[in-house]
């Protein structure tokens, strides 16, 4: 029987259109839909080719190590994982003419960085991005004397102009960013939908009929499938040039947590205006004096507290812990439990694992297996300060973006997780073996700011309402 | 069995390191009798020290091995040395920069990702920079002692090649390009791509000097005065045409051969004046040139330098092993019981082979084999039997003096 064709297909906001190309060249897969609650799809017309439904950042990094033949993903990540790794095994087989982007180098409307200033400037520019290595070797190609960079999981619009200089982002165009009061100072890179393939398989199997069929939707799309990405929830991005000087700087939840972290603000009794579903803004107004408020990324904020762009933060105590494994003497602390989002860090392998604690790994891969261990883990410092404590030989990470679940167990071995209540992981026929920490949302502050007296009675009175709220 | 060596490592074994050595010692020894003091740079640095405008190209900057430190929370990355002059331009900016002149050396290692891993991905570098003095004479010195260094490692044959970085400026500068541009065309020609100046749409009288330069090699200072004199050069190609001349000039007056290869800078943007490099064998083992913009680079004054590194690997692939050389004096102390007295014994009569110059290796368990000289110790008296193993002679000693005086007597020691 011949071998299957794996490919890796997009989750989220490519979904349908990657859907509507697939069915356009006859490739089409019956439950590969956003509803859908199965990971592994099998072509009806192809019975050979099967797909998993990845994050499409973790896409390219998937085809790259050989655990698909074929990916679909926006050539951003490519182009990011071809800065980082330029000897990677993944090579683009084509474009497709859909969502459609450009990677930009921006600054804030009002700024004036221009190339030229920015080569003859001295001052350190710090650059905000969820592509670091487009933004690395764009700033040497720059010839930027003195740069640093913040690797962000989003939002980096919100960062610019009061935490940093220069943002280098995806967008439509320069309109959109112009909409985020954003400016263009280089394009950096063009972006699309894209059909990539692991490199070492081109060369030595035979996919000609799949590559056929892509070609024929190639031609297609080329021809009248023109479409640019729909615009995505766009978060007003407005700021007063002059922020309240000598407030504190307080960073609040986007995304999931958003509605955790609002209602427990209103249940202290804090009022707020920007910081809902119908209304959102990235710098929302307050009912509290004297702080200043940014919504941003839960995962980025350990980072931003330390390095001084916020004084508090209300984040994960997941995310707190895998800041301080990567950077162990950071000023970041935890200030106050606030009992929410609570959940289970997990350590998680396939049932049919003959091992019911991460002893029992150990002794397997002492037998010979499962070795090199692969774990796969959004908590990147967690798992791999978890594997290093407890002996295991020979490990590897692979950092995903989420919806991780799905990697067990073809593409990984183990998987270091959150879990609520544990029934998505038992829906995917997966055990947890370890039970690292509990996590809830926690207030975090910086050690430095509690040290500084203009900063320190505003801090104190807001942990002590975050503390009597959360009881 | 597979090895757990990192891909693009590599492990010195005894022979590499007696290599290794016979090439360091022949650099510090005349590193040190021209007045060269040494110096050590920490293995990590803060990667915008590499990042300062003209230092590394942006190629060799995507190759560094950089990581955000344990306390990098500032986003501030660290970097493992990719260069050795940069540092070293550090360390005279930060701590020596009152002096007039400086005559620095080091030996270091130096890191780049190699994509096959079948190079090394960390090499060594003998390095030497001579700060403060903007002479060509300084430029002709550190030639000097470069290749004095080959000479007293046998490799009297090296050639050398000399291009000028102020040249190549001066004539980028006259094709009138954008500064991302003329950063794109400059980064082309230190990866090796000439032909890109040629593609450049500059005028007719630009092109015609680039295709001279790329076309022509010299081998007196008579070639550069004949280009200085061509017409339709700038005035500022021709200052830097002349002042490559004045150090060709006295290279000459040294008698010191060389070609000039205007195509044979590559690799490092923070030239500004003369640049070259020795081959030796297949290899290339030297490059250095002027850098007189560096200091200020990395926050220091204008400090005009000049300096170069020997590629260490490469010579020691070149030079002959000691490993024969040390054998003839190497001998073996042969210990039959291991009672304390006799262990007690051969340390004695070992100090006394060391205090005479030779080499004395321990044996209890009468595996070694590599020597000229074997001593076995018995507890009778006389208690000493010398073996020559090349002459295959054998002689009875009562005590450590006469035993020296026995190796002594056999053939010439130490």
């Amino acid at each position: 029987m011949a071998q299957d064709i794996r490919l890796a297909l997009p989750k989220g906001v490519m979904l349908s259109r990657t859907a509507e190309f697939l069915n356009g060249i006859g490739l089409g897969f019956e439950d590969y839909t956003s509803k859908t609650r199965i990971y592994r799809l099998r072509s009806q017309t192809m019975p050979s080719l099967c797909a998993k439904m990845l994050n499409e950042r973790d896409i390219p990094v998937q085809v790259a190590i050989g655990n698909y033949d074929f990916g679909i993903c926006t050539s951003d990540w490519l182009q990011e994982l071809q800065a980082r790794y330029p000897a990677g095994n993944v090579v683009k087989v084509c474009d497709l003419e859909y969502d459609t982007a450009g990677i930009f180098l921006a600054c804030s409307r009002d700024a004036a960085f221009t190339e030229d200033k920015l080569r003859d400037s001295d001052a350190t520019v710090r650059i905000v991005t969820q592509y670091p290595a487009l933004a690395e070797s764009a700033a040497y190609k720059m010839r930027l004397r003195k740069f640093r960079i913040f690797p962000l999981w989003g939002s980096a619009e919100a960062y610019l102009p009061e935490n940093a200089d220069l943002a280098v982002i995806s967008a439509a165009d320069e309109r959109a960013l112009a909409a985020l009061n954003l400016r263009v100072v280089r394009k950096i890179a063009e972006s699309s939908a894209c059909i990539i393939a692991h490199r070492e398989g081109l060369q030595t199997s035979d996919f000609s009929r799949i590559l056929a069929l892509f070609s024929a939707g190639f031609t297609v799309s080329s021809k009248s499938r023109v479409k640019t990405s729909a615009p995505a929830d766009v978060i007003a991005n407005d700021y007063t040039p002059a922020a309240a000087a000598g407030n504190i700087w307080l960073a609040l939840a986007d995304g999931h947590q958003q509605v955790h972290t609002a209602s427990f603000l209103e249940k202290a009794g804090i009022r707020m205006q920007g910081y809902s579903k119908d209304d959102m803004r990235r710098r929302p107004a307050s009912s509290l004096d004297g702080v200043n408020i940014k919504v941003i990324r839960p995962q980025d904020m350990p980072q931003q507290v330390a390095n001084g762009n916020f004084d508090l933060a209300v984040t994960g105590k997941d995310w707190l812990l895998d800041h301080l494994y990567q950077f162990p003497s950071s000023p970041v602390m935890e200030l106050a439990d606030l009992g929410f989002g609570r959940v289970r860090v997990v350590a998680v392998v396939g049932e049919d694992v003959p091992a019911d604690s991460i002893e029992g790994i150990r002794e397997l891969i002492q037998r010979g297996k499962l070795t090199p261990l692969r774990i796969a883990s959004e908590y990147v410092n967690i798992a791999d300060k978890y594997l290093r404590d407890r002996h295991i030989a020979r490990y590897r990470v692979i950092p995903t973006w989420g919806a991780t679940e799905v990697y067990l167990p073809e593409d990984a071995d183990m998987l270091i997780e959150n879990t609520e209540t544990g029934q998505t992981l038992a829906r995917h026929r997966l055990k947890i073996i370890d039970t690292l920490f509990e996590s809830t949302a926690c207030l975090i502050g910086n050690r430095q700011s509690l040290d500084d007296p203009a900063k320190r009675a505003k801090i104190e009175k807001l942990v002590k309402i975050f503390r009597r709220t959360a009881g | 069995m597979e090895s757990q060596r990192c891909k693009g490592a590599r492990d010195l074994l005894a022979e590499d390191m007696e290599r290794f050595r016979q090439v360091e010692d022949a650099f510090r020894n005349s590193c040190i009798d021209w007045g060269y003091r040494e110096i050590k740079t920490p293995t990590l640095e803060y990667i915008h020290l590499f990042t300062a405008a003209g230092t590394l190209t942006p190629a060799m900057l995507s190759r560094v091995y950089s990581f955000l430190d344990w306390d990098g929370w500032g986003g501030e990355r660290v970097v493992l040395r990719p260069d050795g002059t940069i540092p070293a331009a550090r360390l005279y900016s930060e701590n020596l920069s009152g002096s007039k002149i400086a005559r620095l050396y080091y030996v270091t290692n130096v890191f780049a990702f190699e994509e096959t891993g079948r190079e090394n991905r960390e090499k060594w570098q003998c390095g030497v920079e001579l700060l403060g003095d903007g002479n060509p004479t300084s430029e002709a010195e550190i030639i000097g002692l470069a290749l004095e260094v080959l000479d007293t490692l046998g490799l009297s044959k090296a050639s050398l090649k000399l291009s000028h970085a102020g040249v190549l400026k001066a004539l980028i500068a006259e094709l009138k390009l954008n500064s991302e541009e003329k950063a794109d065309l400059l980064d082309e020609i230190l990866e090796g791509n000439w032909q890109a100046l040629s593609k450049v749409n500059g005028n007719k009288k630009i092109a015609g000097a680039v295709s001279t330069l790329m076309n022509l090699k010299g081998r007196s200072s008579s070639f550069l005065t004949n280009l200085a004199a061509m017409p339709g050069l700038s005035r500022s190609i021709v200052r830097e045409l002349e002042a490559f001349a004045g150090v060709t000039g006295l290279l000459d007056t040294l008698g010191y051969k060389y070609e000039i290869d205007f195509t044979s800078i590559k690799g490092f943007e923070y030239y500004t004046g003369l640049c070259f490099k020795m081959r030796a064998g297949n290899a290339k083992v030297c490059s250095g040139g002027r850098y007189d913009n560096l200091v200020g680079l990395v926050g220091g004054g204008n400090v005009p330098a000049c300096g170069f590194a020997l590629y260490l690997d490469e010579l020691a692939a070149q030079v002959r092993p000691w490993s024969r050389q040390k054998a003839e004096k190497t001998v073996i102390v042969r210990v039959d019981g291991a009672g304390p007295a006799a262990v007690k014994d051969a340390f004695k009569l070992s100090a006394a082979l060391r205090s005479a110059g030779l080499i004395a290796e321990l044996d209890f368990r009468g595996s070694q084999l590599d020597a000229r000289w074997e001593i076995s110790i018995q507890e009778k008296k006389p208690g000493y039997t010398v073996k020559d193993k090349i002459k295959n002679m054998q002689k009875k000693a009562a005590d450590a003096n006469e035993v020296v005086n026995i190796i002594g007597g056999f053939g010439k020691v130490g």
